[in-house]
């Protein structure tokens, strides 16, 4: 009998609104990037979040998971070359076209936001997929590799980092997040290295990888014109002419061509630039896009 | 009636524990935690100060609930007044998520004041907001947030997301039901995209116009045009139009009407 | 009446509902395993199945090259290593297809038999364009019909007057593009980008062929499946010739 008293009886108001940890939680200012979410209160979450975001088995979902990037990274002689275009799109809807989809990781040795011509040490990561998720996990990265240089008083391998973020992606798997990513960065251990990681917990080390809708597009112009042995100022060009060509034709990619070149003592940017213009210029001086008429 | 009398009777005494799981099946009927409430917003930058717009219809399909349902709030001020904030917030989708979510980071900001003595930049808030509604990336927040407020310069800043964290700095952004109507006239009147030079030359070699910073009284007149245009087109925007405008002095408040129908 | 006004009234409502754009996340695609999001095709064509296979031509000074996968499959299987997926339609035209199996080949005999049928009655061969816009016509007249043909076609020829080479592009709902270089299947998605960099409409044949091994290098490099080499066919002034082509390339990847 006690026990069933004890059972129907509890003290008022307890476990009314936030418990004590949950309100420390919503009003704790400066949280770590923590591994903490809040779930939906149903039983299997992830079909809730299928529902609500996946456009793909469910075509009037709320939130509309939406295609679109270009991203590309390879190796060569003078290190590698990091581009990508800038668009994000929300189904048809062009959401921006200013994206800055290359993400320094590592915090200490980033140095500051202002631009500088001199190189800045550290790991370049880029973004596919899910906007918020790259940016979220790229710069739990980036704390996770400023720990270990706090630690062990070397910048992290790039190899090490990118085991971080698959064995973080491969946690998640099968919760719906969307990412691919390169990771590409020099260090005295390695010399140039460049990896792959998606979000299924794919890490792939390797030359060269195009990333996005795009992919095929940038593909079809590196793989023609790739040779290890390019020059600095060949691989910069050609690292811009892959990216034009998916803008060209994949209509999810668009915008700006943002590149990087990275060396020994870090990267270095080498503009964020409206595509048009280019365009232009590559068609009329050099007579390619030979399909398209630039007078009636 | 069969079925009535084979069904088993439950292995346990008492049935009518309810903190214990009942033996029924586990039916989940469709969860579908969100509805839109509609409207639009607006954020612009100057110089020295940013303008955060809102229309303040709420609507629930094709019913409107409210014809003054604010969605733009300051952020670390009086609970009361709003004085002494210093941050500008406007939420468009769900209003309850909206609102759960300006009531999170007012506290967080609050807290940040306490604990460190002195007002949270809007760099790190613009951070924390990201984190916020990623915290809920499997339940997200139904919401498109825009952050406002002036940065360490004193220059205008604003930032914009996506429902479950990603952000970005701009000059200007449109959210909401009417952005896809609000946002190209932004990027014409703002950025001047696809406005060149007249007399700069023939054909690819016209120079764009270059886009600087607006002043006050231009970006309060564009941001009228911008909602009066879209109440037009736009059936969930409508009613009143909330200006919230940040300088180095504070925060000035305005309210227009638009149209009501 | 009343009925009709509901379903009116119904129709306006739900046409200007929902199309808000404020809450979706913003994403970056990331390909999944079905990357090429197949359109929901109109009507009964859904039901149909286009085998991918690919189809790949370019046009040059004054010839139009053209190449076309050499298996045939089905399902998982490669039933032919060494199939012709071409043919010519007069002296000066050759059409490339793939497509629907059993539809591909009665379209192509179908359009084959009635062009040949207008040399005969006129003595005098279609011209290039005409070809392009009688096959359109014909597609298209077949697509409003209850069984359509689910063809993708590629139409090459020369002009024997003005002796230019001309290109048409036409997908399985008719709709049709004269280009510089066109694609079908898979070959769209890595060749086309090859062709904007490299194709100029003044090359040689030498050149074109060049330009075509690029293209094929790319596929045999990225492309998960075999799809057996290529058969290459070129249209000039002269009529059209089978072309040796080296299918046999060993492709390193980067």
């Amino acid at each position: 009998m006690d026990k069933l008293i004890a059972q129907y009886t509890r003290s008022s108001h307890q476990n009314e609104f936030y418990s004590e940890q949950e309100q420390h939680d919503l009003t704790e200012s400066h949280p770590p990037l923590s591994l903490k979410f809040s779930l939906p209160p149903i039983d299997d979450s992830r079909a809730f979040l299928r529902a609500m975001t996946d456009d793909h088995s469910n075509p009037s979902c709320p939130i509309k998971l939406a295609h679109g990037t270009t991203t590309l990274a390879f190796r060569f002689q003078g290190g590698i070359i990091v581009a990508t275009d800038s668009r994000a799109t929300a189904g048809n809807w062009i959401a921006s076209q200013t994206v800055k989809k290359v993400i320094p990781v590592s915090r200490l040795s980033r140095g500051e936001d202002k631009p500088t011509d001199a190189p800045t040490p550290g790991l370049l990561g880029t973004m596919a997929g899910g906007a918020a998720d790259c940016q979220y996990w790229l710069r739990y990265l980036s704390q996770q590799c400023t720990l270990h240089e706090i630690r062990h008083k070397r910048r992290i391998t790039v190899a090490a980092a990118s085991k971080i973020l698959a064995n973080l992606t491969y946690g998640y798997k099968g919760y719906g997040l969307s990412m691919g990513t390169m990771l590409a960065g020099m260090t005295p251990q390695e010399g140039p290295a460049l990896y792959y990681i998606d979000s299924d917990g794919t890490r792939l080390p390797g030359n060269l990888f195009c990333v996005g809708s795009g992919q095929t597009f940038a593909y079809g112009v590196l793989d023609a014109n790739y040779r290890y042995d390019l020059s600095e100022e060949e691989a910069l060009e050609l690292g811009r002419r892959s990216i034009l060509a998916a803008m060209h034709r994949d209509a999810y990619s668009g915008g700006f061509i943002n590149l990087y070149h990275v060396k020994e003592e870090g990267w270095v940017h080498h503009g964020f630039n409206d595509m048009n213009p280019i365009f232009w210029k590559t068609k009329l001086e050099k007579g390619e896009f030979s399909n398209v008429t630039s007078e009636l | 009636m069969t079925s009535l009398v084979n069904q088993q009777p439950h292995s346990e005494a008492i049935g009518y524990s309810f903190s214990q799981s009942t033996h029924a099946p586990n039916k989940q009927h469709s969860f579908y935690p969100y509805t839109d409430n509609g409207g639009s917003t607006l954020g612009i930058t100057g110089a020295d100060f940013a303008i955060l717009a809102g229309d303040t219809r709420s609507v629930a399909g094709y019913n409107i609930n409210s014809r003054y349902a604010p969605k733009v709030f300051k952020i670390g001020g009086d609970d009361e007044t709003g004085e002494g904030a210093h941050i500008l917030l406007s939420v468009v989708g769900f209003a309850a998520d909206g609102h759960a979510l300006k009531e999170r980071l007012d506290a967080v900001v609050k807290m940040y004041k306490y604990q460190h003595g002195k007002p949270m930049s809007v760099r790190a808030c613009a951070q924390r907001l990201s984190t916020i509604l990623y915290q809920k990336r499997f339940f997200p927040y139904y919401v498109h947030a825009i952050l406002a407020g002036l940065d360490e310069e004193g220059t205008g800043a604003l930032y914009s997301y996506d429902p479950v964290g990603s952000y970005e700095r701009e000059q200007c952004r449109a959210a909401g039901s009417a952005a896809s109507l609000i946002m190209p006239f932004l990027d014409n009147q703002v950025n001047f995209k696809n406005q060149y030079i007249p007399g700069s030359g023939e054909g690819h070699a016209l120079e764009p116009k270059k886009a600087g910073p607006l002043p006050r009284s231009t970006v309060e007149q564009l941001v009228r045009d911008a909602f009066t245009s879209a109440v037009e087109r736009h059936i969930e925007v409508g009613d009143g139009l909330q200006m919230m405008v940040i300088t180095a002095n504070g925060i000035e408040e305005i309210y227009t009407p638009l149209k009501q129908d | 009446m009343t009925q009709h006004r509901a379903a009116l009234r119904l129709r306006l409502a739900s046409s200007s509902s929902r199309h808000s754009s404020s809450t979706r996340p913003v994403t970056l695609f990331l390909p999944s395993s079905s990357s090429s999001s197949s359109p929901s095709s109109p009507l009964h064509l859904s039901a149909k199945r286009i085998i991918d296979y690919v189809l790949l031509g370019i046009t040059g000074k004054d010839f139009v090259l053209m190449a076309a996968s050499k298996a045939a499959m089905r399902g998982p299987t490669i039933l032919k290593a060494e199939d012709d997926k071409t043919r010519q339609l007069n002296k000066h035209n050759l059409m490339i297809y793939s497509g629907e199996a059993g539809d591909t080949v009665q379209f192509a005999e179908y359009i084959n038999a009635n062009i040949s049928l207008y040399s005969m009655r006129n003595d005098s061969e279609l011209r290039p364009e005409a070809v392009a816009n009688f096959v359109r016509s014909e597609l298209a007249r077949s697509l409003r019909s209850r069984n359509a043909y689910s063809v993708n076609l590629l139409l090459g020829g020369v002009d024997p007057i003005s002796e230019k080479p001309h290109l048409y592009w036409m997908d399985y709902l008719a709709s049709l593009a004269p280009v510089p270089y066109a694609a079908h299947g898979y070959a769209q998605y890595y060749c086309l980008s090859t062709l904007d960099k490299h194709h100029h409409p003044d090359i040689t044949l030498e050149q074109g062929l060049k330009l075509l091994t690029m293209c094929t290098d790319e596929l045999k490099r990225r492309l998960p499946i075999d799809y057996k080499g290529v058969l290459v066919k070129v249209v000039t002034k002269d009529g059209v010739k089978v072309l040796d082509f080296d299918n046999d390339r060993i492709v390193k990847s980067a």
